[in-house]
């Protein structure tokens, strides 16, 4: 599918449409929430918004490719003004002090948000069911689930109900729900999007992504975002990634698969057959084929949990009712934290925040978290390998098709490993992408740090051969 | 003397238990054997040099960032802030 962005952009400067008219519409295909996909509707600020750029063009001035552009925000980003919950019971009532960096580049290049975006709590999830909004239901099939914890941005950019939506991606929070409804979404190499005013869940592979119907849109929305910022000093100063580069295919030598993921018991047949004919087709294409050596899944999946449980445990202890959030008032200060965080979470945030205590507590902390944070190092130092061998690693993004809306939440284990082949790239800090091609949920395309041009060059080979 | 403190009182939540679920993560873990244990030689390099820290300044919150800031806060009474009552042990 060709650029949506590129094409609202022409009929705006055309005037073939107004930007109210164009937000208006959006607006009314999101307010009836078919499928639980709206925290909060932006329409006054969007209309407001929709109503300048309209006076710009009928004045003559020329409009920035992304301005009156309608978007969708994942309900865990800062846009000061707007209800920012994180689907989360205790800031339900919450309100936005400051706009996040990356929203604010958007809001610059004339982006209007339009939404704010159900997602699991605190970004605690793979199905967008653990949420005080009720499940998002999958774009494909309405009994599935929308994957998480973006789901609410990936179902709104596949139905159309937003150009593109940005989502947030720890330990595969984007690139799953992309899988799950058929488009685009981006990790970034981490630290390539400031993460300031985005609700922090595992500060270490916490990623600001977009989600979209086009390769296109992808890259421009990127590279609006991207950009080195003093509030985030993980940030660093990269190079935009230009349309033409994308045709430069031959750049691209060698790619790599994981054979222990195609090996895993627990693939869907039909995924890993549609996987494989992928990968014949990539070699038939006179590219080199490498077989690769990776960690076994479960290490993978516990060394992420293990690590982002611990960082939850800490970015969230400052959600205690004081300053902000539903306070329940208690006999004294400490039984007031309690009690507010009893009945303000829920049980797969209690359950993290636990885990989280536990692998940091006296202890435990050298047996288990110092013991994941070495073998995060080993994946690291893997991947480092893998990379001087190939230009890009494909893999499949979820080992098994969308889940039925209420299965999940029953089973948290059989979830979290459900995540065995996004974690590893999130402790890598590496950029992926999954696109909507190759198997019934996807593909994933990696490459080595900063190298996210290459992404998507490689992906635009792929929709063409596809 | 150290006093141990049960996963209940470290994560403020009243009658929090260890999660079966997640003990199996944690058991995974015991049992790996990474090639070495050096935790903090660390490749991923998202650490901030020194040369780049930010000028340690302080900037001004604008009137409407003070406004929501207030806003968010839960509970006032006449015109102040109410917090809850402090006890010390």
């Amino acid at each position: 599918m060709d650029s949506q962005i590129e094409k609202l952009h022409q009929q705006l400067v055309d005037q073939d449409i107004s930007c109210k008219s164009l937000v208006q519409e959006k607006l009314d295909v999101l307010k009836p929430n078919t499928h639980n996909t709206v925290n909060t509707l932006l329409d006054k600020m969007a209309l407001d918004l929709a109503e300048k750029v309209d006076a710009k063009i009928a004045s003559g001035e020329p409009i920035g490719l992304l301005e009156g552009i309608p978007f969708g925000v994942k309900d865990v980003y800062m846009v000061q003004g707007t209800k920012t919950t994180a689907s989360s019971n205790l800031l339900k009532h919450y309100t936005s002090a400051y706009t996040a960096t990356a929203i604010q580049k958007l809001l610059d290049a004339g982006a209007i948000p339009i939404v704010k975006e159900n997602c699991d709590s605190f970004g605690h999830g793979s199905s967008s069911e653990n949420t005080i909004f009720g499940a998002v239901k999958n774009a494909i099939n309405p009994n599935l689930v929308a994957g998480g914890s973006s789901g609410g941005s990936a179902v709104n950019v596949a139905k159309d109900y937003t150009v593109f939506s940005i989502g947030g991606d720890t330990g595969g929070s984007i690139r799953q729900p992309a899988g799950y409804n058929s488009v685009y979404g981006l990790k970034p190499t981490y630290g390539r999007i400031s993460r300031y005013g985005l609700m922090a869940y595992a500060s270490s592979t916490d990623c600001v992504g977009p989600i979209a119907r086009s390769l296109e849109d992808i890259r421009i929305v990127l590279n609006t975002m991207s950009g080195k910022d003093p509030k985030d000093q993980t940030t660093y100063a990269s190079v935009p990634i230009s349309k033409e580069s994308l045709s430069h295919i031959k750049t691209i030598k060698a790619v790599g698969y994981f054979k222990n993921f195609i090996e895993n018991k627990a693939i869907d047949p039909k995924i890993k057959s549609d996987f494989l004919m992928t990968i014949e087709k990539i070699k038939a294409n006179g590219f080199e084929v490498k077989p690769l050596d990776f960690f076994e899944s479960e290490t993978l999946v516990s060394t992420y949990y293990t690590l982002a449980m611990a960082e939850t445990a800490s970015n969230l202890s400052r959600l205690d009712g004081t300053n902000y959030g539903s306070r329940v008032e208690a006999e004294n200060l400490k039984e007031t934290y309690s009690v507010t965080r009893s009945q303000n979470f829920s049980e797969e945030t209690k359950r993290r925040i636990v885990g989280g205590n536990q692998v940091l507590s006296q202890g435990f902390s050298d047996e288990i978290y110092l013991k994941a944070l070495a073998i995060r190092d080993q994946i690291s130092e893997n991947f480092e390998n893998d990379f001087s061998s190939v230009d890009i690693i494909i893999s499949p993004v979820t080992p098994n098709t969308p889940p039925q809306i209420g299965s999940s939440l029953k089973d948290p284990l059989a979830m979290y490993l459900s995540d065995a082949f996004t974690v590893g790239f999130s402790l890598g800090q590496l950029p992926t992408l999954t696109v909507p091609q190759g198997t019934a949920t996807g593909l994933q395309i990696t490459a080595a740090k900063d190298k996210d041009g290459l992404v998507l060059t490689f992906a635009n080979f792929l929709k063409d051969m596809m | 003397m150290s006093k141990i403190m049960t996963v209940d009182i470290l994560s403020s939540i009243k009658g929090a238990q260890p999660s079966k679920a997640v003990n199996k993560l944690f058991e995974v873990i015991k049992k790996a054997n990474p090639s070495h244990n050096n935790a903090f030689n660390s490749t991923l390099n998202s650490v901030a040099s020194l040369d780049h820290l930010r000028d340690d300044v302080v900037i001004e919150s604008s009137e409407l960032e003070k406004q929501i800031i207030i806003q968010n806060f839960p509970k006032s009474k006449n015109n102040y802030l109410v917090v809850s009552k402090v006890i010390e042990e």
